[in-house]
């Protein structure tokens, strides 16, 4: 039974104080909002909750490294927001990228031109949602993982550059362009309808 | 005020302006920038949020069953991380996987010892633990699980392309069918139950998929998927594999809470 009486940071204590299942207290209280953000980073439910396993472990790991100041539900949700991009550009690229290299432009421009569909192919598929998927496809994982952050997480630039491990100028100029790129691409359904 | 970019529209649009007065106030005296900023939001109205699908109130204690198992308790944390240390705990476990991955690195190794001892005495003096032994370790083992990891993915999405992939993915687990026994036997003598149950989950199937009658094909792959639970194998290998990164990361870069 997962004991829920204790606030984030007395649970932590705990848990490194040897008292192992009192982590299980941290991991309900956040699983939600974990999966939530994966699932749109990855788009993809299965690997949402991929994510949200692989980021309470490496939480767990790296919990003596956590500062008592912290929030523990900012800094998880950073651990996610890297576990999810990392799954990102490895589906995209096929490439073996890891954690560290969530801000490398080089692996950014990995990205699969071929899954950013022409709009007639927006227009064609016929379905709001997957036009929009598709041209968040167009963006690169960098760009897709800021856009969302901002318009969906409602996270401001300051708050994106520390999840993605960039400055926030480049987390800012990463939203700009995706904007302008789903502006584009999303333009013939403006006209539409 | 000159007409508004579309980078400061969209920086308005989400609240960050740096002075949201004066950009009101541009608004109202020109309507072509109005007009710019209505359409802006007129997009991005449409911008769904891409709500996830709903989790249910036991979700959370579902992701922490299937997380729980492969943790360690954190009274010892400071001797697990001790790689190389004989204490208890994974790291001793993969210490063993490390040093039998250093047989399989041997030959490189043997070559690094060399040039070593061909160096000029001083700087055999000043480096009395060459620091090239340990990052070799980590590297090959790495490389064992990331291949391992690889070969699973394809596994994963082998419904596909399948007469093209079926004799590379069956050489592929041939290869480190031979690199994973060397490394059981010596995570064999060790006490760490989640290496050795990794080790040999992948044992057995690595040995169907390099031996299966008449090579891969979809009967194989899909008894290999189901009946062998390789996407339960490919995370536990990825839990591996996770655990190295952040020890290189640790001996490299000791980051204090807040950041990552
Ligand atoms: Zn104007």
């Amino acid at each position: 039974m997962v004991r829920m009486d204790r606030n984030d940071h007395e649970t932590i204590q705990a848990v490194l104080s040897g008292d192992k299942e009192a982590y299980g207290a941290l991991v309900v209280r956040h699983s939600h909002s974990l999966f939530r953000v994966a699932f749109r980073i990855t788009g993809n439910e299965a690997d949402a909750d991929d994510v949200v396993q692989e980021a309470f472990l490496r939480g767990y790991r790296k919990l003596e490294g956590f500062e008592s100041r912290a929030n523990f539900g900012t800094w998880i949700y950073r651990i996610a927001v890297h576990c999810a991009l990392d799954k990102v550009k490895h589906r995209r690229g096929g490439e073996t990228s890891r954690v560290g290299d969530a801000n490398d432009p080089e692996l950014d421009q990995l990205q699969v031109a071929d899954r950013s569909a022409g709009p007639e192919r927006i227009l064609l598929s016929g379905e709001i949602g997957s036009m929009q998927e598709t041209a968040l496809h167009g963006l690169t994982a960098t760009e897709r993982t800021a856009f969302i952050l901002r318009h969906m997480e409602d996270r401001t630039t300051v708050e994106i550059g520390a999840a993605l491990g960039i400055e926030p100028n480049a987390a800012k100029q990463a939203v700009f362009r995706a904007v302008q790129k789903l502006r584009r691409r999303l333009a013939p359904l403006r006209v539409a309808t | 005020m000159k007409h508004l970019t579309e980078e400061e529209m969209i920086e308005h649009a989400y609240g960050e302006s740096d002075n949201i007065v004066a950009v009101e106030r541009h608004f109202a005296s020109c309507p072509q920038c109005a007009e710019g900023f209505a359409d802006l939001e007129h997009d991005l109205t449409g911008v769904s949020r891409l709500n996830a699908p709903p989790r249910d109130a036991h979700y959370g204690e579902r992701v922490w069953g299937s997380i729980a198992p492969s943790l360690p308790l954190y009274a010892h944390q400071k001797q697990r991380f001790a790689w190389f240390s004989m204490n208890a705990g994974w790291a001793k476990g993969l210490g063993y996987a490390a040093a039998c991955a250093l047989l399989m690195a041997g030959a490189f190794y043997a070559g690094r010892q060399w040039e070593h001892s061909k160096r000029p005495s001083m700087a055999q003096v000043e480096h009395k633990n060459p620091p090239v032994k340990q990052p070799v370790v980590v590297v090959v083992l790495d490389e064992h699980l990331d291949r391992s990891e690889r070969f699973l993915v394809q596994l994963k999405h082998a419904d596909v392309d399948l007469s093209e992939m079926a004799q590379p993915m069956r050489d592929e687990a041939r290869s480190l069918l031979a690199a994973n026994k060397v490394c059981q036997q010596k995570a064999a003598k060790s006490d760490d139950p989640e290496l050795n149950t990794a080790l040999e989950h992948l044992d057995t199937l690595l040995a169907q998929a390099a031996n299966s009658p008449g090579g891969l094909n979809t009967q194989s792959i899909s008894k290999l998927q189901q009946e062998m639970n390789s996407d339960g194998l490919l995370f536990e290998v990825r839990v591996l594999r996770s655990r190295i990164d952040d020890h290189k990361k640790d001996g490299s870069n000791t980051a204090k809470g807040g950041t990552i």
